[in-house]
């Protein structure tokens, strides 16, 4: 207990002395520098993505209709080496013919086309219709390979206005498809021709995606009040920078919300358990008798409850959001064998002279505790309070993951949970788990670092260490 | 004495400390460190606390300026009863008494400025408003000390100073709040020798110019002789004689006194003889002390009242008074 000894040598006093000092530790730079940048990642999530924003997309699946499922982050092809497909979208846009027929109908057509020069299938494909009729039309829809063959991919009756046809569950086009190839190359493929790989590769026996242009024809008959829109969306295997999970949402959102989350939560109970606990163990120590004998007994009673067995009790008793569950990490943190510590330190403090030359002109006990026992005691606080703050993310995550997180909340280890309900490594899927553990460790980084250098600059026979 | 230059009256005054002994035991006993002391004090006048370690000195000092309440007997302050003060009325004690303590590396928080440390009285008592005042208050404290230039120990922290320079700002402390008494409890004890007169001869000099009563807590007997005007002897919570420093010195009454006497380093070779009267011993323990006179047991003259009944405060001479049963007959003068 270095720090306690009077007229011990300080190097350099004040909080500028202190930033001096940490900046001289490396790794306490490397420590700041990511936790700036994480607090500057938590202000942009706040400010471009509100939380009601956030949170009410996380939870609607209609948002991301048009995102791919199970996506993997797009710079995941550096490993690849491969050009992996994005999400491609085509609108229907102007008619190609319109012909007036003799009951009345007019007969249109309309041909779209796109490019894709990607080294992969695609993943899905869907055609969005956006409509309005009075009778149900039939649309007709066609293939236009870039190698000029074309294939009826399907005579589709429109049941709702903005009916979905999802072209990748179509049997009967598997089965015209594998037909097609066993046909052009003479023999059954190697493959299963699922309708992306048969619409999208060479008529070869392994699967190959023929680059080049691709072209579609929708044909339909309509009355003249009718109008017919539609969007084919050709969804991709990779997904911006983050990928998306089951539920085609869009990872990055979830990664980027969990920052502020998880920050916030980790500092707050850090904050409110030391400082809380720093005020019980003060008192305790400071007035003794009665009060310290309830306190310590019931820290001691703390110390051997199970903390979680009692804080998963207490989640599935009450309605769970991210404040209970801080209120409960905090009250059952508070009275931690810490106080013990402190406590001791306190009575320590509190036989000093100076403390008793301060009685004799006067000071008050709470002015002796704010001023002359409290700043005593805090450099081995504030490292220790800088240091609790991952075991509090951590926490947070680890409860999410048992499912007994904030339900609403996108947080990071809500989306360890999905990633593991939903098998993400069996396969496959590392990034759905790695990133948001990559971000956990990141954050536990930091503050590891610099708690520790503050550490050892309070405690400096840690140097040596 | 009229009660116009009267500073401080103990009567009686006890303070003794409670101990439990074993665990959930509801039997207490106590250590009676300060047992039954009366004594007046003069405006401006200075006082000395002499005995051996452990005698109750220290104890006595602190009730006195209340950082203990006293278990029995009465504290007058300015013909004010302030023995069980509470609160704000405690507060205007606080501001009317002083504290010098022993040891002046552990007397100030380590986190302070020395300005700091001044100034805390000044804002706890609120005396001077505005900060240019306050300032102006502390440079005047570390002037009076001479800690000269101020500027170059004001904004110093006390690692950075000497014992000596330490004492100097614990009596400046002790003497901002420009109290009426003062208890410096053996304030060169643990400095140089070197600095030690000086230390004493500045606290003698503020105690006269500011007129000040001060209690001072020695065990050496030989430096009250130009401190104080008065000195009392203590022994295990009581006091065994109590005179003007001159005549205590020049006549010590009461066998431990003449054995503290000779305790002390003397050039005179005759004293060296005198110190054999007292066998070694240590003072007695003072839970629940026996009723007889406490140094009986190491005392080379006493005789069978000495081991039976306390004796009470005999006046030997005129102001000169002495617990010992040797003087019982000239009370009859
Ligand atoms: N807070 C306390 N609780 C219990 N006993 C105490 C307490 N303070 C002092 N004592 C006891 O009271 C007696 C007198 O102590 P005190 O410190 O007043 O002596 P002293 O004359 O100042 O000694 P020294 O010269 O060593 O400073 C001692 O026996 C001591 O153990
Ligand atoms: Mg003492």
């Amino acid at each position: 207990m270095g720090w306690l000894k009077t007229g011990s040598p300080k190097p350099s006093a004040g909080l500028k002395g202190v930033l001096r000092e940490v900046l001289s530790y490396k790794s306490a730079v490397a420590g700041i520098v990511i936790l700036l940048f994480l607090i500057g990642l938590s202000v942009y999530t706040v400010v471009t993505i509100p939380l009601p924003e956030a949170i009410q997309a996380w939870r609607s699946s209609e948002a991301w209709s048009r995102n791919p499922r199970n996506a993997q982050p797009e710079w995941i092809e550096l490993f690849y080496g491969r050009k992996l497909p994005r999400t491609i979208t085509v609108s229907l846009g102007e008619k190609a013919s319109e012909v007036l027929r003799e009951d009345g109908t007019l007969s249109v057509s309309w041909v779209i086309h796109f490019n894709y020069e990607y080294d992969d299938f695609p993943s899905e494909i869907i055609v969005f219709f956006n409509s309005s009729f009075v009778e149900k039309p039939v649309v007709d829809i066609y293939w236009i390979r870039p190698d000029g063959d074309e294939i009826l991919l399907k005579k589709h009756t429109l049941r709702r206005p903005d009916d979905r046809l999802y072209l990748s569950n179509d049997l009967g086009l598997e089965l015209r498809l594998e037909r097609l190839f066993e046909s052009k190359i003479g023999k059954k493929p190697n493959f299963t021709v699922t309708v992306e790989k048969g619409l999208f590769s060479e008529y070869s026996q392994d699967p190959r995606v023929l680059k080049g242009l691709y072209g579609m024809r929708f044909e339909t008959a309509l009355n003249k009040s009718d109008v017919l829109n539609a969007e084919v969306v050709i969804y991709g295997t990779v997904h911006g920078l983050a990928g998306t999970d089951h539920l085609r949402r869009p990872l990055i959102i979830g990664l980027l919300w969990g920052t502020p989350i998880a920050m916030s939560f980790g500092l707050t109970t850090a904050l409110l358990t030391t400082a809380l606990g720093l005020i019980i163990g003060t008192i305790s120590g400071w007035y003794g008798g009665k009060i310290d004998t309830i306190i310590q007994r019931i820290v001691e009673i703390n110390a051997v409850l199970p903390f979680l067995p009692i804080l998963i009790l207490l989640t599935t008793f009450y309605r769970i959001d991210l404040f209970v569950i801080l209120l409960s990490v905090v009250v059952l943190s508070i009275f931690s064998l810490g106080i013990k510590g402190t406590r001791i330190l306190v009575m320590q403090i509190k036989s000093y002279p100076y403390i008793e030359a301060a009685q004799a002109y006067g000071a008050s006990n709470m002015r002796l505790i704010l001023f002359y026992v409290i700043p005593k005691i805090m450099p081995p606080v504030v490292p220790g309070m800088i240091s609790s703050v991952p075991g509090f993310v951590f926490l947070e995550a680890g409860l999410s993951y048992l499912g007994l997180g904030d339900p609403f909340l996108p947080t990071w280890g809500k989306i360890i949970s999905d990633a593991q309900t939903n098998g993400a490594f069996y396969k496959g899927m590392y990034y759905w788990v790695l990133e948001p553990a990559f971000m956990l460790i990141l954050t536990a980084i930091a503050f590891a670092l610099i708690g520790m250098a503050l550490e050892r600059i309070v405690n400096p026979k840690l140097k040596e260490l | 004495m009229n009660s116009e230059g009267r500073l401080l009256e103990l009567e009686d005054l006890r303070k003794w400390f409670e101990i439990r002994r074993g665990f959930l035991s509801s039997k207490v006993s106590y250590v009676k460190a300060v047992d039954g002391v009366t004594f007046t004090l003069d405006e401006g006048m200075a006082v000395s606390l002499v005995g051996e370690s452990g005698s109750g000195k220290t104890t006595l000092g602190k009730t006195i300026i209340r950082l203990y309440e006293p278990n029995g007997g009465r504290i007058i302050f300015q013909d004010r009863d302030v023995t069980h003060l509470k609160a704000n009325d405690l507060k205007w004690y606080r501001r009317m008494t002083g504290l010098v303590q022993q040891d002046p590396f552990g007397a100030f928080a380590s986190h302070f400025t020395i300005f700091r440390s001044l100034e805390e009285p000044l804002l706890i008592h609120n005396t001077v408003k505005s900060k240019e005042e306050r300032a102006e208050k502390v440079f005047k404290a570390l002037e009076e000390v001479r800690l000269t230039p101020v500027e170059d120990f004001a904004y110093k922290y006390p690692h950075m100073l000497s014992g000596g320079q330490l004492q100097r700002v614990a009596i400046a402390r002790a003497i901002i709040l420009e109290p009426r008494l003062l208890v410096a409890d053996e304030p060169v004890s643990m400095l140089d020798a070197s600095v030690r007169i000086e230390i004493l001869t500045l606290l003698r000099r503020l105690q006269e110019r500011l007129r000040l009563g001060v209690i001072y807590i020695t065990h050496d007997l030989a430096t009250t002789r130009f401190f104080s005007e008065w000195a009392l002897i203590m022994y295990a919570g009581h006091v065994m004689e109590k005179a003007f420093t001159q005549e205590i010195l020049r006549n010590p009454l009461h066998p431990y006194t003449r054995a503290l006497l000779t305790a002390t380093p003397e050039p005179n070779p005759e004293n060296r003889n005198r110190f054999k009267q007292v066998p070694p011993g240590e003072p007695p323990a003072l839970i629940d002390p026996p009723k007889s006179c406490r140094f009986s047991p190491r005392c080379p003259r006493a005789f069978d009242k000495c081991f039976k009944e306390e004796p009470p405060e005999f006046e030997a001479a005129s102001g000169h008074w002495v617990k010992c049963w040797l003087y019982e007959r000239s009370e009859g003068k």
